[in-house]
Parts: C-alpha cells; structure tokens; sequence
C-alpha cells in the first residue's frame, strides 16, 4: 500500500514538474498572446487582469499591409526551400555515393556559407544584384536564400544517402529499376525522415531571416520579419500590434512543426544516433 | 497756368497708370512655380518609421499628382535603417534618391561623397517656389544640416546636407498628479532637481521612482540632457589645437556637471537605468513608474495623447534645470531631415520632392492631421490649429519657446562621432557603477581614449 502509495506520489510530482515547465517553457508564447488584446495604456500592467480589445489585430490587418508581407514571406520562404530541394538533394546524392577530387573541400566549402556574416557579404550582393536587376525581386530573394537554406539540406540528407548500404540499390537496378527509379522510388523514400526534417528547418531559417530581406528588398517585396518591426518607430512603439504580428509570423512554423511532428522527432533523432 | 498744371496733371497721371498697368500685367505674367519639370520620372524614398513618415506615405498620391513624379518607398524601423541606408549609399548606384537622416549621420555620409550639397537649389528660383520661405524653419534645425566638412567647425555654415522636417528640444516632463500630491513644485536648478528627486524615492510603492533618464551604452545616452547640461555648465566636447581635435572632456567644469550627473542617477534613477533608452525612458513616465523624465520633449507627449499611457493627461512640461548661477537654457537638439543622394539619378524630381515634403503645407498636415512634433517651421506653431492641438499638453509650447532660441547642435562634428559618444556613455556607466575613485580619474581616462580615437582627424 505504502509503495503504491509512493509510486502515486512520484507520478503527481512528475507531472506537476513536467506541468511548471511546460508554463515556464510557453510563458513567453502566453504573455505575446496576452498582449495582443491590450490596450497601450495596459501594456505595463504585470498583472493578468485588463481590458481585452480587437484594436491590435483591426490595426495590423485591416488598415495595414501587413498580409502582402505575409504573403511576400511565403512565396519567398517557400520557393527557397523547394529550390534547395530540387538542387541539394542530388548534390548530397552526389557527395554521398562518388568520389572525386577534393569532395570534402567543396562539401566543407558550402557548409561554409551557412556561416557566412550575412552583414559581410551583403554589400557585394546588394551591388551584383543591382546590375543583375534582382533587387527586389521574389526571384532574388530566392536565390540568395540558398546561402541559408542550401548548406544545411545538402549536410542532412547526405548522412541520410550515406547511411543507405549500396546493396540496396544495386538489388534494385538487378529487379529492372532505372537509376532514376531508384533514386525516386527507393532512395527518396528511404530519406523522407531526414528530408522532411530538413527542409522543415530549412523553412524556419528562411522565414526568420532578417539581414537579406533588409537590405535587397523593401520597396516591392518586404518579408514579414521586416514588416513586423514597423510597430517599433522612432518616435512611439505600439507593442500590442506588434504582439500581433510576431503571432501571426510565427503561426506558420508552429502549425508546420505540429503536422510533421513524426518526421520531425524521427528525422532529427537519426541524425543525433548516427556515428 | 492752369492749362499747364492741368496738362501736368494729365501726365503723371498718364504714367502713373501706365507704371500699375505694367505691374499688373508683370504680375500676371510671372510663371508660376513648375511642379511639373520632372513629370513621368521615378524616384525612391527610404524612410524611418517615424510619424513624420507616416505623413510623406499619406500626401505621397498629392505629390504625385502635383508633379506627374512616381513615388516608391521603403519604411525601416530606426534600429535597423542606417545600415540599409549605409549600404545603398556605398554601392554608389543611386538606388534610391532621398534618404531620411539625422544630423550626425550626414557627418558621416558628406566627407564620403554620398551627400548632395541643397545650397544651390535653394538658390535657384527656378527651383524653389517663391513661397518655400526658409526663414520660416527654425535657425538651429535647418542649422544643424549645414556643415562645411571640415571636423571640428560647428555645424551651421557650409553645404546644405539636408532638410529638416521635425526635430526635438529637451526639457523636463513630470508627472504632475504626483507633484499636486505630494505638494512639490517643479524644479528649476540642478540642486533642487537633486533635492525634489530625494523627496520621491519610491514615491508610487516598490518599482517607482524619481527620474526616468536615458543610460545604455551607446551615444543616445549623451545627446540628449545630458550634452544639454554639459554645455550649460559651461563645458566642451573638443577643441582645436595645431590642427588636430583635442578631447575636452575632464575639463573642470565637465568635472562638475559629471559629478552632478552621477548623483542624480544614484539618487533618482531607475535602478536599470544602465539599459534605458527612450522607449524604457519614456514608457516608464507614461506607466507612472517615473515621476519625471528629462529628455526629448517630443518622447513624453507620446505617453501623454489621450489613451496612449496610464498616465496620459498628467504629464506636463518646464524647462530643463539649470546649474546654479546659469540663465541661459542651452538645448542639444535632433532632427529627422530628409537628404539626397548625390549619386542619385532624378535630381531635380528628388529636389522636388523635398521641397514639398518641407514646405510650410504639408509641415502643417504632419503636425495637425498626423502626430509629428516637433515641426521645424515657426509658422506651424503659429497656426490655430496646432496651437489647438498641442494645448492639451500642459506647459509644452510654452517649454519649447523657453528653449528654442537656444536650441542647436552642441556636438562638434568629427568623423567618429558615434564612436567617441558610445565611448562617453559608457565611461559614464563606469562612473556610478564607481569603477574610478573619483569622477576626474574616470573623465581623464576617457579623455585618452576620446583623444586616440580622434588622433587620425587632420583639420586643414
């Protein structure tokens, strides 16, 4: 009675542990949500009791453009992953099966961009882009989101490829399967985990970056990361809409993550076993 | 004889006509101003978040129509619009045509070469309508866009780099539900200042205290009350000597005003006063955490407008303390101005729109339909409606004609401005954490660093 007893006891402490944790993890997501129904008069209020109102959202989405940069973020955000995918998964493909001269410089090369100061490269670019005419521009963007979202998939996915024994494709091209039938049909679906996983990181980082929408966009095309801040002028700060913005931003990773949770927490605990 | 007078008579009244005939047709005739010069070209704007650019982005279909000019533009919070602005300007492509700036930037973008220089299309009737009226903006604000280039000559000669549209004075804003309280009148000198700060230690309850004043590291700690009193005590930032700058800040009566400061921040600052800048300056007057806030008087009327703080309708305004034995109430200043980029494409369609978004109507729109203080233009504050609108806030106008005519920049210009001054502020924040053994020992420390900061400025 007395260990059952206990075993009831350290169930209850467990939960109430994981239960203060979890409000203390979601706080911050909380307090954001709490104070998009503030008014700015109650922004300083440290309790939870005020006046809740729609003012912050009619502002934001309703006499502000705030939709078009939602938008603009999808499409660029968006084109940048498909186009890391169409791209970097033959090349981890590539630097996961062959063997040529200097593989490991060049794999190392682009990991190399990912840590690039985005502040460093950003004049060069803004000049080539200028000839290029690609200021501004949703396919500018696209493209230079590669240095973000490129390196990481192709490092991923290649330990996926990696980690897929050479026998098995070879069964398959003995069974009649084309290259490309295996690569479609076995290969890709053997890396679904680790694809999915990384194209969904790969997703955040384009859809949080900041510096290169900064600089090479702004008149025709504005992300959301950028638009957001515009609730933080000079002169006043309407933290309620920005509270509001900052929400809605991040409504898409979260309802992203939550849908391909599986493959997330599957992709991701590959990775961290794999030797 | 009377033939002749009549005959005389008939003549000069003959060319008397004649000579208004003449005016009158000379006034008739005279063009009127061209806004259409530049009809069918493009420009770009680059702007701050600010409300003066909420009220460019409202008139922009206006101008448009006025001129036939397309107007694009990008809005940028301030945190991170200079190094967009940095950027474009040193690709040298002329990307975009007007850029919103402060005075201190264009201390940086002139010696470059990224700057037009106004002067002569201000000169130019051709290009500037005949009713502009420069005289109208107020001496110090158009002043401290004008500079010669040359370090360490004050601003207010030389090349025109930019248009003023709004700027701000500093003074000291209070809470005045708190004062009638407590019984406490304003202060008027540095001591009483200390004095009415040692009286409203936790005047609210745990969390609330005296003065709320600005004290991150970075050189918006030192523009604003605080380089206001320095040069009300009477001291410099640098001097010229064999053609080099020379740091004057352990100066004797720096030494004072230092001494000073440090103890107001101990005795009545927030004790996180070492991350305040304006928003946490000014939020914590309007949440009635602070029971005063020196500063720019345009950051406590944004706490004051109907709903936008707890405290909005309490707060009101005097002028800032001075040390005892000073009369004359010195005021640094800041302004957001509008300049062209010199590598700009569509010049006279960017000068055109510079013009109108500094002329005395659209001034009056930013200042009366949107909230932009405050204006640069004598005649805005002049007018019903804005004497109307800024009336709610008591003491303000008031505060700002007791400053304005001592109101200019007080930096000396020096291409490593923002260096020298993030360097100040944080020798500040040495000295009442009490890093020195005294506040001299602390300010001829900074005086080296200031001094090796500068030595690569050579003054011809």
């Amino acid at each position: 009675m007395n260990t059952k007893r206990l075993a009831v006891l350290a169930a209850a402490g467990r939960n109430l542990i994981l239960t203060i944790w979890a409000i203390f993890a979601l706080f911050p997501i909380l307090w954001m949500v709490l104070c998009t129904f503030k008014l700015d008069r109650e922004m300083y209020s440290t309790t939870f009791f005020f006046h809740p109102t729609l003012d912050n959202y009619v502002n934001v989405l309703v006499r502000t453009n705030y939709f078009k940069a939602f938008f603009d973020n999808i499409i660029v955000s968006g084109g940048a992953v498909i186009l890391s995918v169409l791209v970097g998964v033959p090349a981890a493909y590539g630097f996961a099966r062959y063997n040529f001269k200097s593989k490991e410089f060049w794999a190392g090369q682009i990991l190399g961009f990912k840590f690039a100061p985005e502040i460093l490269v950003v004049l060069p670019l803004f000049m080539i882009y200028q000839k290029l005419h690609l200021i501004d521009t949703y396919l500018g963007l696209i493209w230079v989101y590669q240095l973000i979202t490129m390196p990481f998939l192709i490092w991923v996915v290649r330990g996926y490829f990696e980690d897929i024994s050479l026998e098995v494709e070879q069964a398959a091209q003995l069974d009649g399967y084309s290259w490309y039938q295996v690569f479609l049909k076995i290969l890709l679906p053997l890396v679904k985990p680790g694809l999915v996983a990384a194209a969904l990181l790969t997703f955040i980082f384009a859809w949080n970056s900041f510096m290169f929408p900064l600089i090479l966009s702004g008149f025709s095309v504005q992300t959301v990361t950028v638009s957001s801040l515009k609730y933080l002028a000079s002169d006043t700060v309407h933290y309620g809409q920005m509270a509001v913005a900052a929400t809605i931003t991040v409504l898409p990773e979260v309802i992203m993550a939550l849908a391909i949770q599986k493959h997330l927490v599957r992709g991701l605990s590959f990775g961290a076993v794999k030797g | 004889m009377n033939q002749r007078h009549g005959l005389t008579k008939f003549v000069v009244l003959i060319v008397l006509l004649a000579m208004v005939f003449s005016l009158s047709v000379y006034g008739a005739t005279k063009p009127a101003f061209n806004w259409k010069m530049a009809k069918g070209s493009t420009i770009k704007l680059m702007l701050v978040q600010h409300s003066i650019a909420e009220a460019m982005v409202k008139k922009i279909p206006e101008f448009e129509k006025l001129t036939g000019i397309k107007v694009e533009y990008s809005i940028t919070p301030e945190e991170n619009y200079f190094d967009k602005v940095t950027t474009s300007l040193n690709s040298r492509m002329g990307d975009m045509d007007i850029f919103m700036s402060g005075a201190y930037q264009l201390w940086d973008y002139a010696p470059a070469g990224f700057v037009e220089d106004l002067g002569p299309y201000l000169k130019n009737p051709k290009m500037t309508a005949a009713d502009y009226d420069i005289a109208d903006i107020y001496s110090g604000a158009i002043g401290a866009m004008k500079w010669d280039l040359v370090p360490g000559h004050k601003a207010g000669t030389g090349s025109q780099l930019g248009l003023p549209m709004a700027f701000e004075i500093y003074s000291l804003a209070y809470n005045k539900r708190v004062f009638k309280e407590k019984g406490i009148k304003p202060p008027k000198t540095m001591d009483e200042l200390l004095a009415v700060c040692e009286k409203l230690k936790e005047w609210g309850g745990k969390g609330t205290y005296p003065l709320a004043i600005r004290g991150a590291r970075n050189w918006g700690t030192i523009h604003p009350a605080y380089m206001s009193t320095y040069e009300n005590y009477g001291a410099k930032d640098f001097k010229i000597e064999n053609g080099k700058l020379v740091s004057l800040v352990n100066s004797p009566e720096s030494v004072a005003m230092n001494e000073m400061w440090v103890k107001l921040i101990k005795v009545g600052g927030s004790p996180s006063w070492s991350s305040y800048t304006w928003y946490q300056a000014g939020a914590d007057l309007g949440a009635g955490k602070a029971a005063m806030l020196w500063d720019a008087d345009n950051n406590g009327i944004q706490q004051n407008w109907p709903g936008a703080s707890k405290e909005a309708g309490n707060i009101a305004w005097v002028p800032q303390p001075l040390p005892s034995g000073a009369s004359k109430n010195n005021s640094n200043l800041w302004t957001w101005g509008i300049a062209m980029n010199k590598a700009s494409k569509n010049k006279v369609a960017a000068w055109l729109a510079m013009e109108y978004f500094t002329s005395k109507s659209y001034l009056l729109y930013a200042s009366t339909v949107g909230n932009a203080v405050d204006p640069v233009r004598a005649s805005v504050w002049d007018s019903a409606a804005f004497k109307k609108k800024i009336g709610q806030h008591e003491g303000y106008s008031d505060t700002f004609k007791a400053t304005i005519n001592n109101t200019r920049i007080l930096f000396t210009p020096q291409p490593h401005f923002q260096e020298t001054t993030t360097e100040w502020a944080a020798n500040l924040q040495d000295l009442v954490a009490g890093k020195y053994k005294t506040v001299q020992e602390g300010l001829d420390d900074l005086k080296k660093k200031t001094d090796e900061a500068v030595k690569d400025v050579v003054i011809k």
